[in-house]
């Protein structure tokens, strides 16, 4: 499996990896979430896991079992750390204490290294064996709730380090706090090398004409993904060159908003046949790769955003991106390198024109948005740095390590 | 008998240290009191990144990016790490330019919020890049390939290891395959001013002009040798 990742991730990170894995050979390492499918965490624990177990790392990877009500105050836990006013009562707090309790029961904690993603298992440190226990926060804390925070930092400090994606997110804490960010996984159907006949097949099915250029968007259809503003830059940029619109999301569940921006996003583009709609299903991931293939342009125009992985999905493809300089776009946009960020309207439109009107400058930046992706966000680099905490947590105190 | 030149390379892990600053006047402060890892990583480490922002520290890309504060930046970027044989000394002149700008300018805006500088360190891990070098046609192979992260671990970091102006490389070439003027060509390739890949370019062709002066000059009297490297030093391709 690691095999795939030769000539596609960094020769240097494969080679540390490796390396890490003498000292850490056979030693357990354990992975704690709270889903097994669906999100981004679950998705890149399915290929990492084999893949230290490949490298002869001994790891494992266990879910936390909970009810209704637990999950429903785990998700106002998450909004509330993003921000979000929320109310919890110490019978809420109680119960989500309680829900670990009893999963510690059942799972077998018994490791070398224990990674428990996110608050809904963070808990468990309560139930500590033994090993070195690391908290991995994926939710932007940038600026939480206080209250929320304060129950979560409870639990959080008693670990041997946290990690945040984003130094912005880390706090000022008792502990080691390290910054890692996410990754993509460059060899996953989202992100796999198409063939012209599968990208064309996926433009034939939702009519996307290839005579013109295209310009992307993928999101959810949501407010903060600034759709509108999407709309109004296109029709600013189509004065002065043709070409097409495309708007890609899938449909939340857990958004009662989505329905509604849909629908003002659908009015507000009227009847321009120039501009596609499109509402994926769930798992449409070759879809997406397909359409982030056949842009001309990729935008990720954000008013507000956590990390934004898309748009390292898009610079993987070797497009430019046009990105609002907000979240974690401004880690992966290297303004006037890997593409460019904006904070207005007027802005998308004028680097959009630039673009279309330059294509040479496109194919130069979206080359370096490639190589930056590789060095800096793939999946291969996540896992050496997880190695490599793990490592350096054993090796507490030293600011250099050979190995 | 020439020791092997075994190519290391390194990964950093960024550390939070949990400072930050809104405005320049905590900027300055903070620079005062942060840890020496710290410092390191936002102004030596910054050449890792390989140039592709405009400045050349972090405390210089903030103020310029963030807070709009173009001449502080351009001051800051003239400060050049490697002029310091104490890393103490660089945090001196760092206070010293900030505070001569802070007096002309007592009251700059406070950054937007999500926008504060963030002070990080680092870990560094280096491990071997499994490749060695034995002569010099070896090692200017190996330098065209290894990775820009090898470049910076024996060019960069080694002089802050080291001390002064040596590096990995030109210590190598003086002691192990008696090359000292080479060695001295090496340390005279400013750091501060190139990219890593700069460095590369500069530093391959350096030992390519050394190659050629040893296969065009192999068997020839000394005299002869020594007018042949002053022909070649006339015409551009230095030794």
């Amino acid at each position: 499996m690691i095999s795939q990742y030769y000539g596609v991730a960094p020769k240097g990170d494969l080679m540390l990896l490796q390396q890490l894995c003498g000292p850490l050979r056979k030693r357990r390492f354990l992975h704690i979430n709270s889903t097994k499918e669906g999100g981004g965490v679950a998705e890149i624990l399915h290929r990492m896991i084999p893949m230290l177990q490949e490298l002869g790392v001994d790891a494992r990877w266990e879910v936390i079992k909970g009810d209704a009500v637990f999950y429903d105050m785990t998700k106002k836990v998450h909004n509330s750390l993003q921000g979000d006013e929320e109310t919890f009562t110490k019978e809420m707090w109680d119960y989500h204490y309680e829900i670990n309790r009893r999963n510690a029961e059942n799972l077998d904690l018994d490791a070398d290294a224990v990674l428990v993603h996110d608050p809904q298992p963070a808990p468990l440190i309560q139930f500590r064996k033994n090993g070195t226990w690391m908290w991995r926060c994926h939710i932007d804390v940038s600026n939480p709730r206080r209250e929320t925070w304060d129950m979560v930092r409870k639990y959080s400090e008693k670990y041997n380090a946290a990690i945040f994606s984003v130094s912005r997110f880390a706090k000022a804490m008792r502990l080691d706090e390290f910054i890692v960010p996410p990754s993509i996984d460059p060899i996953s159907e989202k992100n796999r090398e198409l063939s012209a006949e599968e990208i064309q097949d996926t433009a034939t099915r939702f009519s996307i004409p290839s005579d013109r250029p295209v310009l992307l968007q993928v999101s959810r259809f949501d407010r903060f993904k600034d759709p509108l503003g999407v709309i109004k830059a296109y029709r600013m940029a189509k004065k002065y060159n043709d070409c097409v619109l495309v708007l890609a999301g899938s449909p939340a569940s857990d958004d009662p908003e989505g329905e509604k921006v849909l629908n003002e996003v659908r009015q507000y583009a009227s009847d321009d046949p120039d501009i596609r709609i499109l509402l994926l299903p769930p798992f449409s991931d070759k879809d997406i790769n397909a359409l982030q293939r056949m842009a001309t342009v990729i935008l990720q125009k954000s008013l507000k955003e956590g990390f934004g992985l898309t748009v390292s999905e898009a610079m993987w493809k070797g497009k430019p991106v046009i990105g609002g300089a907000v979240g974690g776009i401004p880690l992966q946009v290297v303004h006037g390198v890997t593409g460019f960020l904006v904070h207005s309207v007027e802005g998308a439109a004028f680097r959009i024109r630039q673009f279309l009107n330059n294509p040479e400058m496109g194919a130069r930046m979206g080359e370096r948005a490639r190589e930056f992706v590789r060095n800096n966000f793939l999946i291969t680099r996540q896992m050496r740095d997880y190695l490599s905490i793990w490592y350096a947590l054993e090796n507490s105190g030293r600011r250099t390590l050979e190995l | 008998m020439s020791q092997l030149f075994d190519f290391r390379q390194c990964i950093t892990l960024l550390k939070s240290t949990g400072s930050t600053a809104k405005t320049l006047a905590e900027l300055r402060d903070r620079i005062g009191t942060i840890s020496e890892p710290s410092l390191y990583h936002h102004t030596y480490q910054y050449f890792l990144k390989g140039h592709i922002l405009e400045y050349t520290n972090d405390f210089a890309e903030w103020a310029g990016q963030n807070l709009e504060e173009r001449e502080l930046a351009e001051e800051l970027s003239n400060v050049d790490p490697y002029d310091f044989p104490d890393i103490n000394e660089l945090r001196e002149e760092l206070l010293r330019v900030m505070g001569l700008y802070l007096e002309r300018f007592p009251e700059p805006r406070e950054t937007r919020r999500g926008e504060e500088f963030y002070f990080n360190e680092t870990i560094t891990l280096v491990f071997p890049a499994g490749v060695r070098a034995k002569n010099l046609a070896e090692f200017l192979i190996a330098v065209k390939y290894v990775d820009r992260s090898c470049l910076y671990y024996h060019f960069y970091d080694s002089r802050y290891r080291l001390g002064g102006r040596v590096n990995d490389f030109s210590q190598w070439l003086a002691d192990s395959v008696n090359k000292k003027e080479l060695a001295e060509r090496l340390m005279e390739i400013d750091p501060f001013v190139h990219s890593l890949e700069g460095i590369r370019e500069r530093i391959v062709s350096a030992i390519e002009a050394e190659v050629r002066f040893d296969m065009e000059s192999a068997g020839v009297h000394h005299e002869v040798r020594e007018e042949l490297k002053r022909d070649m030093i006339a015409a551009g391709g230095r030794p």
